[in-house]
Order: C-alpha cells, then structure tokens, then sequence
C-alpha cells in the first residue's frame, strides 16, 4: 500500500509480465491503455479457462486461491477499479466453491471490501459463473456474457480499456497472470526477469497430457523445450512403455502442430512462430503417440471448433462447420486427396493471421487443421488411398 | 465535408458516415450484408472488407493495411486511402459467398425473394459458380414466427438485421439468436411471437430470403411488379412508400427512404392498409336521380350534369343554401378544385372539413421512448391530409366551418344543397349526418363505399382510392408530398381528379403538377413538391 498505482503499473510494465491467457500481450501496457480521465474502472479475471488440454488456471485456483485474490487486488488497485468480477466457466463446480470461500474469508479479514488495510480505497470482488462456450473465453465475449448477454465478442474499437463492461474502462486479466503479480510486487521486476529469456520472462505453468508417465500441471522458466516438458523427470517422465511420440499440440490445441521431429521447439512466447504455430497459447501440450490415427486427430479438431463457433461472422461460422463435415468425412473413411487441399484453402479462406474476423477464434480454428495437414500429409493421404472403395462410395453416396 | 480516395478515385462524402456508406453513396457496389444505416454496426457478415493506407507501427510510413478491414466499421477520415478493386479483397469477397451458400437450399425457384435477393446477386457478381461441398447440407427449419411472418432459416445469412431492428428501432425485442456456431437460428423467445406494429420491416430488411411476408407469400414474381412512388394514406406521418403492382392491382406497399419523415421504415396498418382498393363493393358508375328516375350518365355528361343542377339550386334558394364538405382524404389538387368550383356557382356557400378520424394515441417507437429518443411515430389522426385540405379551405376563403358547427347548422335547416365528399376506407357517416341529409334538396355525394348518404343522394360519384389518383398530401410536420397514379381504377370508376378538373371549367388532362402550378399563385407553399433523395443504387 505503499506503492502509488503509477509505480505498480510501471513494476509490471517493467517485469514485461505477459498475458498468460494465450495472446501473450504485456499486461502493464494493457493497463496503460485505460483512458487518464475515467471515473469508473472495472476489472474482470478471466477464469473461463476452456482451451481443451489445460488446466493451470484451474491448479491454481484449487491449490492457492488466495494467491489470484491478492494478485487481483494489487491490479485493481493499479488500474483504481473498485468492482472486480471473476468469470469462472460453469464447469468450475468444485472452483468456484473454493474461490467463493477465499474471497469471503478474504472479506472477513478485510482485505476486501470497504477501507482496505485502513486506506480509503475498496474493492469488491464477485464471481460469476458462465454457461458454457469457448468464446466467452475471449475478453470481448466475456464481457457481454457478464452483461447477461448472448457471449459474442464485440467489434473493436473500442477495446475493452475504453468501453469495456457496462461501457466503463475494462481490464481482463487471465487468472495466471494475475497469480504473477503478488510475486512481482514483493520480490520486484528485476526477480521476475531473470527467470527465463528477455520476451518472455517469469515462470509459467505447463500443462501436460497424454500418454505420458506423470501428466500434470508444472512450473518451469520458459526456456525449456517441449522435449524436456515430454521426458524431464521432474516433469513429463518420458513415454508410458511402448509408446513412441509421433506429434505434440504444445500450446492448448488452437496453435497447431508439431511432428516429432520438431520437439525442440523452446516452450516462449516467439519460439512456436518458427514452427508454423499460432504462438505459445496456454502452454498445455498434448502428446500423442504413434498408435494415433491422424484422421481421427484431425476429427476432434474440427469437431471442437464446428461446435464451438459463436456463429457470428460468415468465415467462422460456416468455415468451422464445413471442415468439421469434411474431417468426419475423412474420418469414417470417404476422403477424397482433394479434400485436404479445400481444408488448407477453407483454412486460408476463414482468414488466419492476420484475421478476418472479430475475434481470433477462427485463427485458432484453422491453426491446428493446417498444420495436421501440412505436417502429416503423407500418412494422411495413404490413409485416403487405403480407403475400402465400396465403403468410401457408400459413405459419400449417402451424404451426396 | 472529408475527402477520401476509394480506388484511386477522389470521393467528397458526408461526415461521420462509415466507409461503406460513402462508397455506396459514390457508386461503388460493395457486398454488404449486415449493415443497414439505420441500425448499429456489427460488421459480422465480413462481406465489406477493403484494404486501407495505415502507418506502418515501426517505421510510421504510410502502407496498406496487412489486415482486411470491415470497411461498415471505419467512420470516413480526410484524407483516408482504401481500395476494394484488388485480388485480396475479391478472393476474400468470394470465400465468403461460397460460405454463405455452403448450406443454403438454392431453392430460388420457389422463393418469394428470387429477383430482389442479394444473395442471388452478389452471388452471380462476387461469388463463385459451384459449390465444392460434397457432403449432406444442414437444414434448419422452418418456423412460423407470428402472425404476418414466416422464417424460413435455411436461407438465412444471420445479418441479424431484424434482430437489431426489434431492439433498436421497435423496441419490442421479440427476435433473438438461439444456438451457436453453423446451427445459429434467429428465434422469438418462447411463448412470445413476432407481433408489433412494425414488423412488416424485418421483411424488408432481410437481403435474402429468409423472413417471408405471410400476405404476400406466393402470390407473384417481384420481377413482374412495378413500382410507383407513393405516400401512404394511414395516418398523418406520410410515409413515403412505393406501391408494387401489376396488371392493375396492388400486390404489396413497400417503405421508401425518406430522410425527413419515415427513414426507413413504415408501419403494418399502412403496410396492410390497401385491401379495401380491390374491395367488390366499391360504388360505380355514377348515377343521377330526378324524381322516381336513376340515370347512369356518361362521366362526359357529368360536368355539365352537376353545374346546372347546382346552378339551378342557387337560382331557387341562394348561394348561402349550399354546402360542402371536403374529406382529409382528397388530395390537395382536388380540394383545390372543387373549392373552385362551389365558390365560382355559389359565392357565399359554406366549405367544412369533413370528420377527421382519430384512433386511440399515437404510438411511439421504440416502444416506450419520448422526445429525441423516438425513432418512429404512428400518428393517431388516420387520415393524410387534413392540413392540405385546411390550407385550401383557408385559400379559398369566406364562410369556412368545422363539421361540428355544418352538422350544428344543417341540423337547423341552414342549408338545402351538400356536396358531400368521402372517400374514407371505413363507414364514416353517423347517425346525425345521415339524419340531417335526409333534408337537403339536392345533395351530391362522392364517395368509395355504400352509406346512408348515398340512398338520398342525387348525385352519385365514384371516388377513387389513393393508389388510382395523383395529387398531393400535406403531412403533419406541413410537408408537401406529392404521389402518384399506380393503376387504372375499376370500371365504371373514374379517378376524382380528372372529373373535378372539368367539373372546374378546365378542359384536357388533369395532371396534378399543373393544377398545382395554378395553386401555387395563391399558395405557394405548393409550388414545390418534396421528394426524398434517391438512395444509392447499391443500397439495401
């Protein structure tokens, strides 16, 4: 409380403490774009963690909920917001009780509330609850889904740090990010960058799944490589017996790809961009092993998206769904070689960065299925070809 | 006023306008869906994308944007630099119209919107011409909406401009968007329909196919109709409208923008307000009696018909004897006329104002704003020219009176001759009138549908309905508007301009343009009449 929130603003900023929510934007300028004449702030944490394999948001809140409240109330301070909503999604059963007990013991102690610590600054924190959809992950989704409204995301400008929620200045933060920032203030930005490379600094979680022998959540500088989250002892443990990796989704599933040959790719914010990624996303990597058909792969991909598409621009909307019906098409053994050329093209057509959307879901949506098809197109198109003629005719034959 | 460069090609554009709007306005047929310049932006149909001049973060040189931007979401700056004529904006124009028809039914054929459809068109302009899905189509359904409306989902394009239209313009709120992704649907909640006074719009609005007017549905290919530039008849507002017909008769009235009264947009007692044109039991020919004895004149013999008898009247009982009663629903022209006339036989005859026909309040839109907030007004007073008809009857000068004080006066035996003119869509006469007709000697009745004057009346004139007349109309804000003749009227029937015309004394065609350059010595608020600016072509 001895810190005016300029200096806290100007210690992140410092810290160069970046988004870990997916997009990897540095929080302290995010905070700097908050308008200098606003009456009212808000501040919304972005708990709305729905990427499919990550789950370090939700480790987190389970393990030291008391850390995101305190990195909550240094950010409100920061930005001078004195409402601060946690969006958690509705799947967050066993969370969100735990949360609600943090922040009412927080409550009790005075540490939120009216006349925090006896200075005449107050927050009031409250958590709610979504209804299920990917998309409201996303801060403009989340924020009309907070306003009680259809989660689509909004055209921008104006962002959110001008007319946000309840057309007040916003902040979304991710629940990570905000976990970081206790850390920075006690232990100064100076700490905070001499753990990992310049652009990305601090320590990250790492989540990783699949046939792995200790799947978990981990924290690590980011300087490791997917290698070491794969076969690090303390970490991944290597292969369950038997299992080779044959490709890794290394950063939740919207960044794409990697084959196994690729696996030194360093897990930081710039290194995936080398490999064809999106970027490092939530650092959740899944490993699947050589007993995987890609089809099926390439399947569940575009079976997320299809169903998990706002509907509110055309590429998204209808791309999502056309790749969907053309993977399952693949899938149940009726592909046709071309198919995978109107997949990169549909791809290219949905708008990948830089997108031609509202919000980035289709960017991720076309990521992972142009990357499964630029990366195993061999195994892919022998699968085509080692088709049974009369099922592929019979399947195509009832969908024509 | 800012300067923009669309293509090469130096624009002058309104301030404020987005973009799209000032490229419309210039000519430019850019692909738009979801925009529509009297509701908020959305830009989600993603069909308007251009290239635009940005600094470069970096190095601050000016170069084109590496992103498309939705150019209905970029307000006009001086000096913006943006261009659409390029492969980049063409490929992703034609990605997007391959969407758009990956799961729509291309069941034209049978499509009430086939010929005005904007994804027929922008289909055969930007699009491409086969669809590479090979797999089963996704059909939404069918749903009936309420009472005027169907939704036919699957030809949807979720431009979600109805949507915005009941929350932003009829503030009813009834349509909403259930689902998401490829299954997204436009809906009314449940239990609720779509059912207010303006939702013919939605109809309108809807580029493609999708929102179906029950009223019209299946009744004629829009490439057969015709339209004429009208104004509506309903209530005082005067909504600019357009009347699509054929074969003399009137299939459906579309609003027509008109920046200074309606917008946009026009309400469903107007829109459905024109049944009563083709109604059986309109009155035709007309009918003259003397004694025991009807006769159908020819209408050449009217003219001289109804001078001398009204002539002979005044000769027998004086000019103060004689009445007439003029109808809100005349047009100003044929007001004009017959003041004319009645002044010229019968100096000193009285002129009234026929009863003006008010329902219930005036309706504000969106429901339950006031002042600045109103986008739309349905005016209680049910006719449309009460105030052009007051402005000739003040023109026209001497004894002028309120129908209050004509029934007041005829009740105590004042007058001996009427001319009484109707042309009201519904029974107008009450009781009183009827009761006190029952004395004049001579009364002269000009009216569309059988009433109780008609029985006594030696004279009977058809009247014709708007849509068969030309003329104009004074609105409630006092604007002039003029409209036009759509179809012929039925047989038997003539249309009231032309039969007052030569009733006047003047010889040749009526048109309502010289009658009101002769109007306009006297009055010269008729020597213009207002007409609303066109819309750009591309415009929908």
């Amino acid at each position: 409380m001895k810190m005016t929130p300029a200096e806290i603003i100007e210690e992140v900023k410092k810290a160069n403490l970046r988004g870990r929510g997916g997009a990897g934007f540095p929080a302290g300028v995010k905070w700097g774009f908050l308008p200098k004449d606003r009456t009212r702030t808000l501040l919304c944490v972005n708990a709305d963690e729905s990427e499919p394999p990550t789950f370090c948001n939700r480790v987190l809140m389970e393990t030291d909920p008391h850390q995101l409240i305190e990195g909550t109330i240094i950010a409100a301070y920061a930005t001078q917001s004195q409402i601060a909503y946690i969006y958690l999604r509705v799947e967050f059963h066993e969370q969100f009780h735990i949360l609600q007990k943090a922040v009412d013991e927080a409550y009790a102690k005075g540490y939120l509330g009216k006349r925090i610590f006896g200075s005449d600054y107050w927050l009031e924190c409250y958590l709610h609850r979504g209804a299920g959809a990917y998309v409201c992950g996303e801060e403009t989704g989340l924020i009309e889904s907070l306003e009680g409204k259809r989660g689509w995301p909004r055209i921008k400008p104006p962002f959110p740090a001008v007319e946000g929620l309840f057309r007040r200045p916003t902040v979304v933060n991710n629940v990570e990010t905000l976990s970081c920032v206790p850390h920075i203030i006690e232990r100064g930005a100076d700490w905070f960058t001499s753990i990992g490379p310049p652009h990305s600094t601090g320590p990250k979680l790492f989540c990783i799944s699949g046939p792995v022998k200790r799947p978990g959540c981990y924290e690590a500088p980011m300087t490791i490589t997917v290698r070491d989250l794969i076969e690090r002892e303390d970490m991944g443990g290597g292969m369950l017996p038997g299992k080779r990796v044959k490709a890794v989704l290394p950063g939740g599933v919207s960044m794409g790809i990697l084959s196994a040959d690729e696996l030194d790719m360093k897990m930081d914010f710039e290194d995936p961009r080398k490999y064809a990624l999106l970027g490092l996303g939530t650092a959740a990597a899944v490993v699947i092993d050589d007993g995987t058909d890609m089809r099926m792969v390439l399947r569940n991909m575009a079976r997320f998206y299809g169903t998990e598409s706002c509907g509110q621009c055309t590429q998204c909307r209808e791309g999502t769904a056309w790749m969907q019906k053309i993977a399952s098409r693949i899938a149940m053994g009726a592909g046709r070689i071309e198919d995978l050329d109107i997949l990169l093209e549909t791809a290219r057509n949905m708008g990948m960065m830089p997108g031609l959307s509202i919000c980035g879901l289709p960017d991720g949506a076309t990521y992972p299925i142009e990357t499964i098809v630029k990366k195993f197109r061999g195994e892919l198109e022998a699968a085509i070809r080692a088709q049974a003629p009369q099922r592929a005719k019979a399947v195509l034959s009832v969908l024509n | 006023m800012p300067k923009i460069t669309i293509d090469n090609q130096e624009v002058e554009c309104r301030n404020g306008v987005p973009v799209l709007q000032a490229a419309l306005e210039g000519g430019w047929d850019v692909p738009h869906y979801c925009f529509h310049p009297g509701l908020s932006v959305v830009a989600s149909c993603r069909l308007c994308l251009m290239e635009m001049m940005m600094p470069n973060p970096k190095t601050q040189e000016l170069q084109w944007s590496p992103k498309l931007v939705p150019s209905c979401q970029t307000p006009v700056r001086d000096g913006m630099v943006v261009r659409f004529d390029t492969d980049r904006v063409r490929q992703s124009q034609a990605a997007c119209m391959e969407f758009f028809l990956l799961n729509h039914p291309l069941d034209c054929p049978i499509c009430d919107q086939a010929g005005e459809c904007h994804l027929q068109d922008y289909s055969f302009k930007f699009g491409k011409p086969e669809s590479r899905m090979v797999d089963q189509k996704l059909v939404n359904p069918k749903k009936d909406i309420g009472p005027k409306t169907l939704l036919y989902q699957d030809r949807c394009v979720m431009c979600s401009r109805c949507v915005r239209f009941t929350d932003e313009i009829s503030g009813t709120h009834e349509l909403c968007i259930v689902n998401r992704g490829s299954r997204t649907e436009i809906d009314v909640f449940p239990g609720r329909a779509l059912d207010n006074s303006l939702q013919g719009n939605v109809v309108d609005i809807c580029p493609v196919g999708s929102l179906l007017d029950k009223d019209f549905l299946f009744k004629r290919r829009v490439w057969e109709l015709k339209g004429t530039s009208s104004i509506c008849p309903g209530c005082a507002t005067g909504c600019s409208i357009r009347i699509d017909h054929a074969d003399d008769k009137v299939y459906r009235l579309k609003p027509r923008f008109s920046p200074k009264v309606n917008q946009w947009w026009m309400c469903d007692e107007g829109r459905f307000g024109f049944k009563y044109v083709h109604d059986k039991k309109r009155i035709r020919p007309p009918l003259v009696r003397r004694g025991f004895e009807t006769l159908t004149p020819n209408w050449e013999d009217i003219p001289e018909i109804v001078r001398f008898r009204l002539e002979e009247h005044v000769r027998e009982k004086g000019a103060a004897k004689v009445a007439a009663v003029l109808s809100p629903f005349m047009a100003c022209e044929e007001a004009w006329l017959l003041a004319l006339f009645i002044r010229k036989v019968a100096p000193q005859a009285a002129l009234a104002m026929g009863p003006v026909p008010m329902e219930g309040d005036d309706q504000l839109f969106p429901v339950g704003t006031k002042g600045d907030a109103v986008r739309f007004t349905i005016l209680k007073e049910k006719c449309p020219n009460r105030r052009g008809v007051e402005m000739v009857l003040q023109a026209a000068g001497g004894t002028i009176l309120p129908f209050e004080q004509f029934t007041e006066r005829s009740g105590k035996g004042d007058f001996s001759a009427a001319w009484f003119v109707g042309g009201y869509p519904k029974p107008w006469v009450d009781k009183i009138t009827a009761k006190n007709a029952a004395n004049f000697e001579l009364l002269i009745v000009q009216d569309l549908f059988e009433s109780e004057l008609i029985a006594g009346a030696a004279i009977v004139l058809p009247s014709c309905a708007w849509v068969e007349r030309e003329g104009s109309f004074v609105n409630a804000a006092g604007l002039v508007q003029s409209f036009e003749r759509a179809i012929d009227p039925p047989d038997g029937a003539r249309h009231d301009g032309q039969y007052l015309y030569e009733i006047a004394g003047f010889t040749g065609l009526y048109t309502a343009e010289r009658v009101r350059e002769l109007m306009s010595t006297a009055m010269p608020a008729f020597t213009s009449a207002y007409a609303p600016p066109e819309l750009p072509a591309h415009a929908h």
